[in-house]
């Protein structure tokens, strides 16, 4: 009886600490919450501020509209989405589309070899990119910037090759994928051979029917990364506003000679670039956790 | 439908390290050949050289009668079954087995018909709209030997088709194949790990060590006649008991003295050692457990010892026993030979007397472990 | 330092069980670093004795060879096509003619060029039509560097083709004597899509990476030795020429800069650099892994809004949350526009030491702000590995009594650090070159007064990334030290990766896991 009666007495000192400790947890997940979306929640109540265009003390408007909204699309002498801005949405929309596809097809061949082939310099290779990664890709855009200028593709044509440069050596980032095509067992290839397919059809008949949630990963992360691209794309816009992007574009509004008519436009164009990229990210979110695990579990 | 021929093949992994040495086998169209020995032996990468799936160092690999080295595995026309079943995970089990008809560009009626046909011989017709992920080990063992099937192909390569099955569904299949075996009427390359399957699917035996041939053979030749101690221990199970001891030559009579023992050497095993003439001297000998005679009191030339385990294995009990100097036994006896008092006095520590007969012995070279008989120089 | 034995180190108490491990790895360094060198010096090895062999086949080759043979040594693909391989005897011909014409017309002007990056810079000329000095431009250094290496490039891919149509031909002999036949143009095609199929996925990929990184990296190691600059762009102010090392002089001697002292400011920026790497890591790591714990404990509730809200905030482009929250702590922004007016303060905060030139408060406000964009991330990250854990080791570790806070070190620490060594390291590394969260933030600011007069205003927040950007920018662009600094980046990095491969286990022995 005794012995009982400790046990439960210990059972219930247990639950009881577990419950208090659930109950510190959840509010200190509620601060959190409110620490993380705070300034998010900040942005989108500015965007809708109309007394004034500058930094101010206070967060909820005193005078509510869409003018600041109004002010990024529509231009007093082009009209409708005749804005620098909306060129910039294009610029950067077109950069994403066109890099997200060409990238995933680089990202997939480098990986999909080095995860199958077993030739001579795979190693090399490898070891290779390694090295080449320790160097800073911004001392590459000295010279990147000149040798564009020269092919006619910066400033106002920047789009074309802000492009070839987020492609061009996207090769290197092939770690997330090749982990994930190295937990595809070999001998689905092997068999797929012996069934009588060449490389190329167990690429794409075997390979990537399976290879989904990679794939959607890749797509996805190439997708978002030109919409935070700052350094870049300052390079090769350089100071041309129809070659920039939203990130250089918007950067410039907060520059003390612009913040004060440019705040509120600039709260209201960042909800503008981020609804899209997060509605996309939310309904793809399951892929990307998948990626991002895999990539730091495998290196 | 086709002969395998292996000449000389070698296989050398990029770092230096010899998987397959030197590999000679002449396979007969027809044939059931089964290459076995424990891991990492060289068994399974000999059959994905013959695959193509693996390239050949040195040496040639021909096919019905053209060297195949250079030859992609699509172009050897060779069919596949994988220890993992590598089945298609994104495709039903129709489309799996209709896979390679389809890469062929066959019309989708004689695919159908091929399928349909595979899938009732394997009895897995209720499943082909399955993906294989909804299939239980067993049928997803039929899938892809249908898979294999259809193919029609020269060869049929089995790379540990059998080892991810439990026993009971192992021993099934075992059957299955030997049927399917006879269906099919084509040459079968089998990889096993598994000297029972080894056994009884292969009408000849391979038995590799370390990337060699220890012994090629029928069952009834790698069992009776082994070349050299591996062999003997790697075939049969429980294993042959194994014991150092003296080989003593007195006139045309040969003795072992194992134990204190004193036992003839009789039959045709006492002439064949004089024909090889075989002298005195130190021997391994080897007794398999199932020709051990058992005694419960001391006869002529029994060996005394202790029962320490006795398993039941149902029809047959398996007694683990040491003698006075040590040496471990496994003696094999039919549950049916033992009277219910005799069993019952077969407790740990029980007092027992072994001995065999002077025709089932096997003397084996302590140095080289070659059968002093039947081995090989 | 005494070496232990397995039994013996069981016998040492906790604390020199600790002493002596901490010792073994920084012993152990300068063994690794031995064990590099020793390494680097093997390699050139194997490469010369390599280099041997090939000449030596190339000389057996031609010795043994038949006539196609030897004049496929003189014109490459002849032997191709003498046996028949149109296809591949075509690819070496256009090869080689393409070489030869390039050389001739270009490639050997740029060459000779490459030494001097020029004779004749701008200058005034007499224009007779105009009856006046026109400026006209002579060389152009920047295109001779750019053509020069790029030439260098191509001679070497001529000799590596050239080396590859010779065995080639050794190749085909020897297929010939054996009675078999040679692949046709066809197979060679077919193959592209089988056997060889590598080579069809990796062309365009390491094409990219040759043309868009290895190119510009080696055009910019030189630039470290020329004076490259706004003054000397080469063309249009004045050409630049090859200077040594005197460039990295400037950088790391306390007097080379001209009155600047430049290795002072390397180390400030260098040692803040590391500091900040250190803490970015390594304070989102272990946050991260907490609120992942958190959110994963039995009996909290709605954990998929919790991870949702967080997750979201990966998905705003960083640029937008990085920009608002800097203009969140401005002197005038909402924050202390809150705090006066809950009268938590009497006067502004200046958070980014805009006006006091204070540089710790904006320091560990980045390292803060860096907190909130990076848990959501490492959240993820965390989660995935958390419910990786098997679930038996806990109930095992439960089971020999072991607690919360036990499981936790003895478990759930040691699995992940083991599973998330390379990405700590590439994480470390990314974060010494994290541009974005510190330009965006502060721009660099406040500027370090100690450090006026070194090129690109240097400021307190500033990472070698962010000054080495700085240093490109504006009129002055002394890009020769931008490159001096890159070197050195890669340097710093190169030596970090270096040690922690040698004694993370689970980086070193990555193959393992596949």
């Amino acid at each position: 009886m005794m012995t009982k009666d400790t046990s439960m007495k210990k059972h219930m000192g247990m639950r009881a600490a577990n419950a208090i400790s659930n109950t510190v947890i959840h509010i200190v997940l509620a601060v959190i919450a409110v620490i993380w979306l705070l300034p998010f929640v900040f942005i989108v109540l500015q965007s809708f501020r109309v007394e004034n265009t500058w930094q101010v003390g206070y967060v909820i408007p005193k005078q509510w509209g869409f003018a600041n909204y109004k002010n990024l699309l529509y231009d007093a002498t082009k009209g409708w989405f005749g804005t620098p801005f909306a060129k910039w949405y294009l610029n950067t929309f077109i950069t994403a589309l066109v890099t997200a596809v060409l990238q995933t097809v680089f990202v997939l061949c480098m990986s999909y070899t080095l995860s199958r082939f077993r030739f001579k310099m795979r190693k090399a290779l490898m070891q290779f990119m390694l090295i080449l990664g320790m160097f800073p890709g911004m001392l590459t855009m000295i010279i990147l910037y000149r040798v564009l200028k020269d092919l006619g593709l910066t400033q106002e044509n920047a789009v074309p090759g802000l492009i070839l440069v987020y492609v061009a050596s996207s090769g290197m980032g092939y770690y997330v994928s090749k982990g994930f095509f190295d937990t595809i067992p070999k001998s689905l290839d092997e068999a797929a051979r012996i069934d009588g397919a060449n490389r190329a059809q167990v690429l794409w008949k075997i390979i990537l029917p399976l290879a989904k949630p990679i794939v959607i990963y890749t797509v996805l992360t190439a997708f978002m990364a030109p919409w935070g691209d700052f350094v870049f794309a300052r390079y090769i816009s350089f100071g041309s506003q129809a070659g920039m992007n939203v990130a250089v574009g918007m950067w410039n509004w907060l520059q003390l000679d612009q913040i004060g008519q440019k705040y509120t436009m600039f709260c209201a164009g960042g909800v503008v670039v981020a609804i899209p990229v997060v509605i996309l990210f939310l309904c793809l979110q399951r892929y990307y956790v998948e990626g991002v695990t895999g990539g730091a579990v495998k290196g | 439908m086709a002969s395998v021929k292996l000449t000389n093949v070698k296989k050398v992994y990029d770092n230096n390290v010899v998987a397959v040495h030197d590999f000679n086998l002449d396979i007969k169209d027809k044939e059931f050949v089964v290459f076995v020995g424990p891991s990492g032996c060289g068994k399974s990468t000999t059959l994905r050289m013959i695959a193509g799936l693996e390239e050949i160092s040195d040496g040639t690999v021909e096919i019905d009668g053209e060297v195949v080295n250079d030859l992609q595995p699509k172009d050897r026309d060779i069919a596949m079954v994988f220890q993992n079943y590598a089945l298609y995970p994104h495709m039903t089990v129709y489309d799996n087995i209709a896979f390679s008809l389809r890469l062929k560009k066959l019309p989708e009626d004689v695919i159908y018909a091929k399928v349909t046909n595979a899938a009732e011989i394997l009895g897995i017709t209720p499943y082909l709209m399955r993906k294989p992920r909804a299939l239980s080990g067993g049928q997803r063992q039929r899938v892809a030997i249908g898979r294999a099937m259809v193919r029609d192909s020269k060869v049929f390569l089995m790379d540990e088709p059998l080892s991810n099955l439990d026993a009971k569904l192992r021993n099934q299949m075992r059957a299955e194949i030997i049927l399917l075996r006879q269906k099919l009427d084509t040459t079968f390359v089998y990889v096993t790990h598994d000297q029972t399957e080894a056994m009884t699917l292969g009408d000849r035996i391979v038995i590799m060590k370390d990337g060699y041939i220890m012994q090629v053979g029928t069952p009834t030749e790698v069992f009776e006649m082994p070349n050299n101690l591996f062999v003997a221990e790697f075939i049969g199970a429980p294993k042959m008991n194994i014991l150092k001891t003296e080989l003593s030559k007195e006139g045309d009579k040969y003795f072992v003295k194992p134990c204190g023992a004193k036992i003839e050497v009789t039959g045709e095993k006492g002439r064949l050692l004089q024909e090889k003439g075989v002298e005195s001297g130190e021997i391994i000998l080897g007794v398999r457990p199932e020709h051990i005679v058992l005694a419960s009191e001391p006869v002529e030339n029994a060996i005394p010892c202790t029962l320490e385990v006795n398993e039941m294995m149902g029809s047959e009990l398996h007694l683990h026993v040491y003698t006075d100097e040590g040496t471990r036994w496994i003696v094999r006896v039919p549950t049916i030979d033992l009277t219910s008092e005799q069993r019952e006095g077969l407790v740990n520590g029980a007092r027992l007397y072994i001995t065999f007969e002077g025709k089932v012995m096997h003397f084996f070279d302590p140095e080289s472990e070659k059968n002093l008989i039947y081995g090989e120089e | 330092m005494r070496h232990y034995s397995d039994l013996e180190y069981l016998q040492l108490s906790k604390g020199r069980k600790f002493g002596y491990r901490l010792a073994s790895f920084f012993t152990g360094i300068p063994k690794a670093i031995w064990g590099f060198i020793k390494k680097i010096g093997l390699w050139f090895k194997n490469a010369g004795l390599a280099i041997g062999r090939e000449a030596k086949d190339i000389v057996t080759t031609f010795r043994d060879g038949d006539w196609k043979t030897k004049l496929s040594y003189l014109v490459m693909g002849f032997g191709c096509l003498a046996r028949g391989q149109i296809l591949r005897g075509i690819l070496f011909l256009l090869f080689e003619l393409v070489f030869i014409f390039y050389m001739v017309f270009w490639g050997a002007h740029w060459l000779s060029l490459l030494p001097s990056l020029g004779h004749i810079g701008p200058h005034e000329e007499y224009n007779a039509v105009l009856d006046s000095y026109t400026t006209t431009y002579g060389d152009n250094s920047f295109k001779i560097l750019l053509y020069g290496v790029l030439t260098i490039f191509f001679i070497i891919a001529f000799i590596y083709t050239w080396r590859v149509n010779v065995r080639q031909n050794k190749i085909a002999e020897g297929i010939l004597k054996s009675g078999k036949k040679l692949k046709s143009g066809r197979d060679d095609l077919r193959s592209l899509v089988d056997d060889q199929f590598h080579k069809t996925l990796l062309a365009l990929p390491t094409l990219g990476i040759l043309v868009f990184t290895v190119l510009p990296i080696v055009f910019m190691i030189l630039v470290a030795f020329t004076n490259y600059d706004g003054a000397h762009d080469g063309y249009i102010s004045n050409l630049f020429s090859w200077v040594g090392l005197e460039n990295f002089n400037t950088m790391l001697s306390w007097t080379g800069g001209g009155g600047v002292n430049y290795a002072a400011t390397f180390g400030e920026i260098l040692g803040w650099t590391l500091i900040w790497a250190f803490f970015a890591t390594f304070t989102n790591y272990f946050l991260g892994m907490l609120v992942a714990m958190a959110i994963n404990k039995k009996g909290i509730r709605l954990k998929k809004m919790w991870r949702t809200i967080l997750v979201m905030t990966i998905a705003i482009p960083q640029f937008i949350s990085l920009l608002y929250v800097s203009k969140l702590f401005a002197k005038n922004g909402i924050v202390n526009g809150i705090l006066l007016d809950l009268g938590w303060i009497r006067q502004a905060i200046d958070f980014w030491g805009t006006t006091n030139h204070n540089g710790l408060l904006p320091r560990v406000m980045v390292i803060l702000i860096n907190i909130w964009i990076g848990i959501p991330y490492l959240m993820l990250i965390a989660t995935g590995i958390l419910m990786n854990i098997p679930a038996d080791l806990y109930e095992s570790a439960k089971i020999d009594g072991a607690s919360g806070w036990k499981q936790y070190t003895k478990i759930t620490l040691p699995y992940m650090l083991f599973i998330t060594g390379p990405y700590l390291l590439t994480s470390f590394t990314g974060n010494m070159n994290n541009f974005n969260v510190i330009y965006l933030l502060t721009g660099g600011g406040p500027t370090n007064a100690a450090a006026s007069g070194a090129a690109g205003s240097v400021g307190y927040t500033d990472l070698l990334i962010t000054w080495l950007f700085k240093i490109t920018q504006g009129a002055e662009s002394k890009y020769y030290l931008a490159s001096v600094v890159g070197i050195l980046v890669f340097i710093v990095i190169a030596v970090i990766s270096l040690i922690v491969y040698n004694v993370l286990p689970s980086v070193k022995n990555e193959e393992d896991f596949q």
